[in-house]
């Protein structure tokens, strides 16, 4: 599948990052011995330098297109894996969700991502089992369905809020029912007041809930995730508007958070739960895999999700190395016609009794100087098209999407350069091959 | 080595057959001044190119103090033309963002590292005696007088014993067609090297040992002049 794969397999042994400067000097290495061979005894340079400046314009094109086609493709792998990156960032704290049975993806998007959407709700005797299941740390209701504004509100425990964020950016956890906490990008300050619609977006009934005003009390740190959108009250509190049970009996009702008495549970569409040891989680899933109840790990999911994708990819890693070809294919024509724009500067060095080595090497470190430049302008543009993308795709969805650059970008551009830098050996040739005095009389 | 010019029943052809120049038997001994005249098209470059070895289509012999460019692979007569032929062409043919001085030394470019240094002085020293002072000035703003002294300087910078100048006063005024073909002539002889100018102008004649006319292809007169 990887080309690169038995070469990675061969040194496999090295730390990573030997591993992956191997594989980029061994991607280098034919262009460098090519140019080694090509340039050994001669100085070309000044002329080659000449000759970038009489046509700098032409040349300046040329290194564009080459630049921008290498950064399309550099451009794409770094946000994909961007995206990748983000999207499972996003969901790392969320080891476990139990909801009622359904589509585990569209399960993912309505607790993970917040992603709005109509499900099932749990019982108060699942809610139970789940928290009182051996080695649970963490069994948290979220309660989604409310909204302010473009946030989502929703409702779970003072737990909850710090595992998303061990410390509050600023203020206090909620202390009492009609205080909450506001992701950090929530466009409110401590101390505001806010009525929540019923709802979600235009569906959402903004005076359903008129009577009710949130305080908010703290905020908690960037979490790079919708979450950072979010706002956090307690669960008891969105019960409650809902005209519901506030998940305690009577003589605690004005507890705030676990333990819940099932027989005042009005529901959750889902239980984020948290143990300290993988294995409870797996025993869990196991547990809670029943015709009731359904448990993912939202890491597994978005796993599958790209696996599945995963042939989407190799389609269009397929389609860029198709590109590739034929932008190396326009390069090559390129150059032979670039070539002869030197066609009589050529032609009176050969005149003189340079030998053809000499001119084939100033034409070879012309093409190879005209590749390597769009090259490395190339890593920019890729570099700043997927940090240009990264913050569109980062506004839009809230999951923090970082464009950096790394090795993968770094070997295709290795391989692109030495395949074209060698490819260029066909436009010296040809320069070569032309009549000396026709030349020289044009 | 003298490197007298022998030509045997040199033949050269258009690409499409008709025959652009025929030189039966022709002798220059080394160190001599040639003068070639005629009317345009009559074959005085393709003479001058023949002469060098950068002539196609051609047959016969052209010998170079025995060395016959015609039987050699066209890697070969290159080497001959760096070591032995200095070439300065119809227009002037210089790399315009170079400077003067790297427009003369140019011969260094593809030479062993020892020359280099020696061509780099040589083309100096000629640059200095043909009066361009300023050589660090890139070629394009140089008036055609200063070009062409730029040319001779490139073919003089390698010291070859043969020197073959095609129209080397063409373009220039009088007076500095005759200041640069004196100098040229002068340079020349000092250093006892062969040349072979093509001109229209009586000027460069009468400077010249020996002058061969060619008309259609054909050296129609051959004249030793006394000096
Ligand atoms: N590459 C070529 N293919 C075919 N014919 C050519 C080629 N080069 C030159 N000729 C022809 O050869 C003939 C001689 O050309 P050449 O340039 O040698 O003349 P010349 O005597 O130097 O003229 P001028 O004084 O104008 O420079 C001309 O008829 C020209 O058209
Ligand atoms: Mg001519």
């Amino acid at each position: 599948m990887n080309p690169l794969a038995p070469l990675y397999r061969a040194i496999e042994w090295m730390p990573v990052l030997a591993q992956d400067i191997t594989v980029l000097v061994v991607l280098v290495m034919p262009a460098l011995i090519v140019g080694a061979l090509v340039l050994v005894g001669f100085r070309p340079f000044p002329l080659v330098r000449a000759m970038l400046w009489r046509f700098r314009w032409t040349n300046a094109l040329f290194v564009l297109l080459i630049a921008v086609s290498v950064g399309l493709g550099v451009g794409l792998i770094a946000q994909e894996r961007g995206l990748r990156q983000g999207t499972a960032r996003a969901a790392d704290p969320f080891d476990l969700v139990i909801s009622a049975p359904g589509s585990e993806i569209t399960m993912m998007f309505a607790a993970v991502y917040l992603q709005p959407s109509d499900v099932p709700l749990l019982s108060g005797e699942i809610y139970d089992e789940v928290a009182n299941a051996p080695d649970v740390t963490l069994a948290a209701p979220i309660a989604f369905g409310d909204s302010y504004v473009s946030s989502p509100v929703v409702g779970s425990t003072a737990q909850f809020v710090t595992h998303l964020s061990p410390d509050l950016a600023e203020g206090a956890m909620f202390a009492d029912r009609l205080e909450a906490v506001i992701g950090s990008r929530v466009d409110l300050a401590l101390g505001d007041s806010f009525t929540p619609a019923h709802g979600v977006g235009d569906a959402a009934e903004h005076d359903a809930h008129a009577h009710v005003e949130y305080v908010v009390s703290g905020r908690m740190q960037p979490t790079g995730s919708p979450w950072d959108r979010a706002i956090i009250v307690p669960v008891e509190a969105v019960w409650e508007i809902h005209g519901l049970a506030n998940g305690h009996a009577p003589e605690n009702a004005d507890q705030l958070g676990p333990p819940f008495d099932p027989d005042y549970f009005p529901g959750t569409p889902a239980i984020l739960v948290s143990a300290e040891q993988l294995y409870v989680n797996y025993a869990l899933r196991a547990q809670f895999t029943t015709d009731r109840t359904m448990a993912f790990f939202p890491g597994t999911v978005l796993a599958n999700l790209y696996s599945l994708m995963g042939d989407v990819r190799q389609v269009m890693s397929i389609m860029a190395v198709v590109t590739q070809i034929l932008v190396t294919a326009g390069v090559l024509a390129g150059l032979v016609i670039l070539t002869r724009l030197f066609a009589r500067r050529l032609a009176l060095l050969r005149a003189l009794g340079a030998p053809g080595r000499f001119v084939f090497s100033v034409v070879w470190s012309y093409a190879a100087t005209l590749i390597f430049s769009g090259a490395v302008l190339g890593v920019a543009i890729g570099y700043g098209a997927a940090a240009l993308i990264s913050r569109v795709v980062s506004a839009q969805t809230d999951i923090l999407v970082t464009a950096t650059l790394s090795w993968p970008e770094f070997h295709l551009v290795g391989a692109f350069v030495s395949l074209t830098v060698i490819l260029a050996l066909v436009p010296a040739f040809i320069a070569l091959s032309r009549p000396v005095v026709t030349d020289l009389r044009s | 080595m003298s490197l007298d010019l022998k030509i045997d029943d040199l033949e050269v052809r258009a690409a499409s057959g008709r025959v652009l120049l025929s030189v039966p038997r022709l002798s220059v001994a080394a160190g001599m001044c040639l003068g070639v005249k005629g009317p345009s098209g009559a074959g005085k470059s393709t003479f001058l190119f023949s002469l060098a070895g950068l002539g196609a289509n051609s047959s016969g012999a052209i010998a170079w103090g025995g060395t016959d460019l015609m039987v050699l692979s066209p890697e070969a007569r290159a080497k001959f033309r760096r070591h032995h032929i200095g070439m300065v062409f119809q227009d002037f043919l210089l790399f315009e963002e170079l400077s003067a001085a790297a427009n003369a030394a140019l011969p260094g470019a593809y030479s062993r590292r020892a020359r280099q240094a020696v061509i780099a002085r040589k083309a100096g020293d000629v640059l200095d005696r043909l009066g361009i002072a300023h050589g660090g000035r890139t070629v394009e703003s140089f008036s055609g007088g200063e070009r062409q002294r730029v040319a001779i300087a490139r073919a003089l910078a390698a010291d070859p014993e043969i020197v073959l100048a095609d129209e080397p006063t063409a373009s220039l005024d009088r007076k500095t067609a005759d200041r640069l073909i004196e100098d040229l002539v002068r340079m020349v002889r000092e250093e006892g090297k062969t040349l072979i100018a093509v001109s229209h102008d009586p000027a460069v004649y009468t400077r010249m040992d020996r002058v061969i006319e060619i008309v259609d292809g054909a050296i129609v007169s051959d004249e030793v002049r006394d000096g």
